[in-house]
């Protein structure tokens, strides 16, 4: 398997799998091109998400990263999430190899779309 | 870590034996098959006897067999070779699961004017005989179904496909052949070129326990072909360049221990895959098992998981030792669900989700627990994620 140690261990054990009863925002987003799907749901209080959770079906950096995201925005303020970037998920799993980018795209998209539903 | 192989369609490990056999051919008789010396004349004893025991193995004639590459080349050689001794473009038949090298050679065909049916296989994922009769056309040059599919094991009516070109070329129509791709078959159904009807058969010796990199295919006697490797006149003109000795008098081995173990060796996979699925179905839910459940090959096994996806579970079993494989593969941002899962009328959810295990003859009967518990274990983590499990739910 070409894949890294940190993206195993995403895959094995993902972190804040689930969905929130009391989110603040939620946002469901697919990649309509691959039909890959990732629901965030977050909940945010003063400016900061204090809890984040996800779901994703698809390939499997889809999945790591699903869970490098929930993971990394938990204490994190929305403005400080606002600004995260697909380099940012890719690096959280520990790379991914060119073709399969198109899943911590969707994972910036999933974010977007929630922080705006936040708004 | 256990491991434990379960992709048996794609390639086998070398038989102990079949390596035995092969290994003076890469030391001491290392001549050229066309070399006139003794030490060339070594090895093209070694080639003769292959060739011997794949006719054996096919029932054909020693002089109807070419050696290959591979499977793709000997498909390639069929379709091709067929298609370049006939005048004018024409028209050719083939299923909806071909192997890409059939079907992606049909579709080169496409592009310099034939026209190409490609025939539904229909819910249990076999051809139906009165859809290729219907498909004929007297511009028919080629037909070609394989003996048994690569993805999901179904067994095609390959003997009464072989008897309806037959009757056709009673009735005098002389340029119609019929090629079949029996690469997933070798070794685990008798393959009689004669009982089968069939003009051309292609075969591959790393599905049977022999190394990668050479095939055959069966030509038969007056089944006008032209090479489509130019150079030297090795196989009888019909295949141009040095003959892999070693890798030719393995195949022969493995074909001929693949002929004569194969009873017990059908026996042995069918018990796995039969306790395997039936264990997974009191561990696991919502999955549905692909192709025809009795017309298939006895080592194998493909099914759809709903709401997860074929590539996470490949991975996941992989993570446990477990060697399976998936139809589907993501790429870019493009999904390419299984062509064969989607020919038997199957959503994409489910096109997506389908594994193939497939067992050997190594396999053993303590790993079945093990697959099946590792396989729940990973639908049930996957199913936990997804957000189309999670629909579901809800909806009920």
């Amino acid at each position: 398997m070409a894949y890294s140690k940190e993206f195993q261990d995403h895959l094995a054990h993902p972190r804040n799998a689930g969905e929130l009863a009391d989110a603040t925002a939620i946002a469901e987003e697919t990649n309509p091109v691959c039909g890959d799907r990732m629901r965030l749901s977050l909940r945010i209080h003063n400016g900061r998400i204090e809890a984040a959770r996800f779901l994703a079906y698809g390939c499997p950096p889809t999945l790591a990263c699903g869970s490098a995201l929930a993971e990394m925005l938990e204490g994190m303020t929305a403005n400080d999430a606002a600004i995260l970037t697909r380099n940012d998920i890719v690096r959280a799993v520990g790379g991914l190899p060119a073709r399969k980018l198109h899943a911590a795209a969707l994972a910036i998209e999933t974010l977007r779309a929630a922080t705006n539903a936040a708004k | 870590m256990r491991r434990i192989y379960l992709d048996h369609s794609a390639t086998t490990p070398v038989d102990s034996r079949v390596l035995e056999a092969m290994l003076p051919y890469l030391t001491q008789k290392f001549g050229n098959a066309s070399s006139v010396h003794q030490m060339g004349q070594e090895a093209r004893a070694g080639v003769d006897r292959a060739r011997r025991q794949l006719a054996a193995f096919t029932g054909a004639h020693p002089n109807e067999i070419v050696f290959t590459s591979g499977g793709t080349e000997a498909n390639n050689l069929a379709i091709l070779g067929v298609a370049a001794a006939v005048p004018k473009p024409g028209h050719m038949i083939i299923s909806a699961i071909e192997h890409p090298s059939v079907r992606t050679s049909a579709e080169f065909l496409q592009k310099h004017g034939w026209e190409v049916t490609i025939l539904a296989v229909h819910q249990r994922g076999i051809v139906r005989v009165e859809d290729v009769q219907s498909a004929l056309k007297p511009e028919t040059v080629l037909i070609s179904v394989m003996t048994a599919n690569n993805e999901i094991g179904t067994i095609q009516p390959i003997a009464e496909l072989g008897g309806l070109v037959r009757g056709e070329r009673d009735r005098g129509r002389r340029n119609l052949w019929f090629h079949t791709d029996a690469v997933q078959a070798a070794g685990r159904l008798p393959l009689d070129v004669k009982a089968l009807g069939c003009d051309l058969l292609s075969l591959s010796a790393h599905k049977i326990y022999a190394p990668k990199g050479t095939g055959a295919l069966f030509v038969r006697k007056g089944v006008r072909l032209l090479p489509l490797q130019h150079g030297g006149h090795q196989e009888r003109e019909r295949r141009g360049g040095t003959e892999a000795v070693p890798n030719i008098v393995a195949f022969g081995t493995a074909a001929e221990l693949a002929q004569k173990e194969m009873p017990e060796r059908n026996e042995h996979v069918r018990r796995l895959r039969d306790r395997f699925e039936e264990q997974l179905a009191s561990h696991v839910e919502d999955f549905v098992l692909n192709g025809d459940r009795e017309l298939r090959l006895p080592h194998l096994s493909n099914i759809s998981f709903r709401f997860v996806e074929g590539e996470g579970l490949l991975i996941h079993l992989d993570m446990q030792g477990i060697a399976v494989s998936t139809g589907s593969a993501c790429s870019s941002g493009t999904i390419q669900a299984s062509p064969i899962i989607r020919a038997l009328g199957r959503d994409e959810e489910l096109a997506r989700g389908s594994i193939r295990f497939s067992f050997g003859k190594d396999n053993a009967d303590e790993d079945v627990e093990y697959i099946v518990e590792m396989t729940a274990r990973a639908v049930e983590s996957l199913r936990r994620l997804s957000p189309l499990a999670r629909q579901s739910a809800a909806v009920i």
